[in-house]
């Protein structure tokens, strides 16, 4: 299994590099109006261009009418927890910034503008951030470090009125919610009454204590668990987190009810779910602990790329439902289910912000699309075209419904316009494909 | 908070003191490597405490909740032979268990510094803490306190830590 796991990776691996020097960046820009002749210049730029420009200066919110900014947002990165690799620099997460606007583009329709930037100081990523508005529909933060992700996130969607979105946090915590909405309907247990392990207190988990609380878990029956062991009031580093990671200091007041210490051996006894988002396995957790938790226990091990314990080894301990951060096993809690769908519905709604309300909704519709759940069937998978305007339009209608959205629309037609620009991306995607003006692969190499 | 009691520190009360005094203090050498705490330096801190628990020039406080010692003060009574008035107060030891914190605790225990020192006739209080320490500047900013000293450190060797 893990050989097998390192050959595929290093595959993927050589596959990147040798392609990344021969496509030499994964996206462009192309215009999207016709050229009839260079006459059709006076129309797109000036003089024409003069009149448009005019109206917007008349009121400025007509940028989402007459330009690009309705469908475009950036990708917001200093580079400094870039995947798993740490602060490599701007530069560095480059591609991996280009990746994930192929993967807005592809599965949600969006224009995604990478943005990696040097900055010295949150303050000064805050000032970047704020000055892009004008631009933008919306900002997708992306591989920042913590704390340093909670502060900007908290800032940013305060002081801006354009949606922010942390992937990091509330892509994942929205995805896990998901998974384990349809976990406990399999299993027959109630949101308000669950006793819930987050082991790994990073941005994921944080953010995913707090969403959990918005959907209904009881704060008191969480319990956070880091490397220096169960999260409780009195524990002696509190103090400094309450000036470095006030995020994290409030989970450690409001949660563990029971005031329970020690590590995750004390935390998981008769635990219903454990949500680990630690390092990377396969023996991070030792799977026997599974066998300490409730009846019917829900392991979500989302490390990557090895989850915490094997999938196996989990349910030979008791484990009922396991879901991964990997497409090889089954309930893959994947990230890119998320994003397109959220973005594609804030920007059909044009949507001030977006809140925990909103990503509740979210959870549900993604947990929902999944008609009849099963233990090995939590969550969509990435093939699942529907799930993108049917997401879109569940979190559009949200926003409508909260005040959030300058754009009204029934959920039936957020569907429709979301489907239509999902597709007509796709068509025109496909098409370049086909008649060669993406590029093949070198050599005409083919995917096997 | 209710069911809170401020009440002056008594013997019984030094374990409890003594664990929140040392943790406020390893806060404190979080901030700046010149305040590293001396770990053998809990037997001296008691008899501190036990000598000045009734002495005049003293006020120890600790605030009571369900009979556990939740919060300290512990301030000092100073001569001021240039100015006036002639007597300040200066709280030297100031903490509040986390899970206690937001709760009007803090203001409930400088209230009571506040009597204590009416009945000395004192009506300046002072506060010392490090000046990186954001949780008491916020607090005494909150409280209505300015900045009025501040003290530079350097040691002989000019290295940043003793």
């Amino acid at each position: 299994m893990i050989m097998e796991d390192q050959e595929r990776t290093e595959r993927y691996n050589e596959d990147a590099l040798r392609y990344s020097e021969y496509f030499k960046g994964k996206i462009q820009t192309i215009s999207k109006v016709p050229v009839r002749s260079l006459d059709d210049f006076s129309i797109w730029y000036t003089p024409g261009v003069a009149a448009v420009s005019k109206k917007i200066a008349s009121d400025p919110d007509l940028s989402f009418e007459l330009t690009g900014r309705w469908n475009s947002i950036a990708i917001l990165t200093d580079g400094t927890r870039v995947l798993g690799l740490g602060n490599i620099g701007p530069e560095a997460a480059m591609p991996v910034m280009e990746g994930k606007a192929l993967i807005f583009n592809y599965l949600g329709g969006v224009n995604a503008i990478p943005v990696p930037i040097r900055v010295k100081s949150r303050e000064e990523f805050v000032g970047v951030a704020k000055a892009l508005e004008p631009s933008f529909g919306g900002i997708n933060l992306e591989d920042i470090e913590s704390p340093k992700c909670f502060f900007l996130l908290e800032t940013l969607q305060k002081e801006m009125n354009i949606p922010v979105w942390h992937d990091d946090q509330l892509g994942t915590a929205s995805i896990t919610l998901a998974g384990v909405i349809n976990s406990l309907r399999i299993v027959g247990k109630k949101i308000d009454q669950v006793k819930v392990v987050f082991n790994g207190a990073g941005a994921a988990n944080i953010a995913a204590a707090y969403l959990f609380k918005a959907a209904g878990f009881k704060m008191k029956n969480m319990i956070l668990v880091d490397s220096k062991g169960i999260l409780h009031p009195e524990r002696e580093d509190i103090d400094s987190l309450m000036i470095n990671n006030p995020w994290k200091y409030q989970l450690a007041i409001e949660t563990n009810g029971e005031r329970v210490k020690g590590d995750l051996s004390n935390a998981i006894e008769g635990a219903d779910l454990l949500i680990s988002a630690a390092k990377s396995g396969p023996d991070t957790i030792d799977s026997r602990l599974v066998k300490r938790m409730n009846s019917d226990a829900i392991v979500f091990v989302l490390a990557n790329p090895i989850p915490e314990m094997w999938p196996q080894e989990a349910k030979e301990n008791g484990a009922r439902i396991v879901a991964t951060g990997r497409g090889d096993f089954p309930n893959q809690i994947n990230n890119s289910l998320v994003f397109p769908g959220v973005f594609r519905g804030v920007l059909d709604a044009r949507a001030k912000g977006v809140n925990f309300d909103v990503m509740v909704a979210a959870s549900y519709e993604i947990a929902n699309f999944v008609e009849d759940p099963t233990e090995e069937k939590i969550v969509p998978t990435m093939e699942e075209w529907e799930l993108y305007p049917r997401l879109a339009s569940a979190v559009a209608s949200k926003t409508v419904e909260l005040g959030l959205a300058r754009k009204n629309d029934s959920k039936e037609g957020f569907y429709r316009r979301a489907r239509e620009i999902i597709e007509s991306n796709r068509n025109i995607y496909s098409k370049l494909m086909d008649l060669g003006l993406i590029k093949r692969m070198p050599n005409g190499e083919h995917k096997d | 908070m209710v069911n809170t009691k401020i009440r002056r520190m008594k013997k019984e009360d030094l374990p409890e003191v003594m664990d929140e005094l040392l943790r406020l203090k390893r806060l404190n050498s979080e901030f700046d490597c010149s305040f590293t705490v001396s770990e053998e330096a809990r037997p001296d801190i008691e008899n501190y405490l036990m000598k000045i628990l009734n002495d005049e020039s003293h006020v120890l406080l600790v605030a009571e909740y369900s009979s556990k010692v939740v919060g300290i003060l512990i301030a000092d009574i100073l001569f001021r032979i240039y100015y006036t008035p002639k007597y300040e107060a200066r709280i030297r030891e100031f903490y509040v268990m986390p899970e206690y914190r937001r709760k009007g605790i803090g203001r409930m225990l400088i209230d009571e510094l506040r009597n204590t020192l009416k009945e000395k006739d004192i009506i300046l209080i002072t506060a010392e803490f490090p000046s990186l320490n954001l949780i008491a500047q916020d607090f005494y900013k909150k409280m209505g306190y300015r900045e009025i000293v501040s003290i530079y450190g350097q040691t002989s060797t000019n290295g940043p830590c003793p």
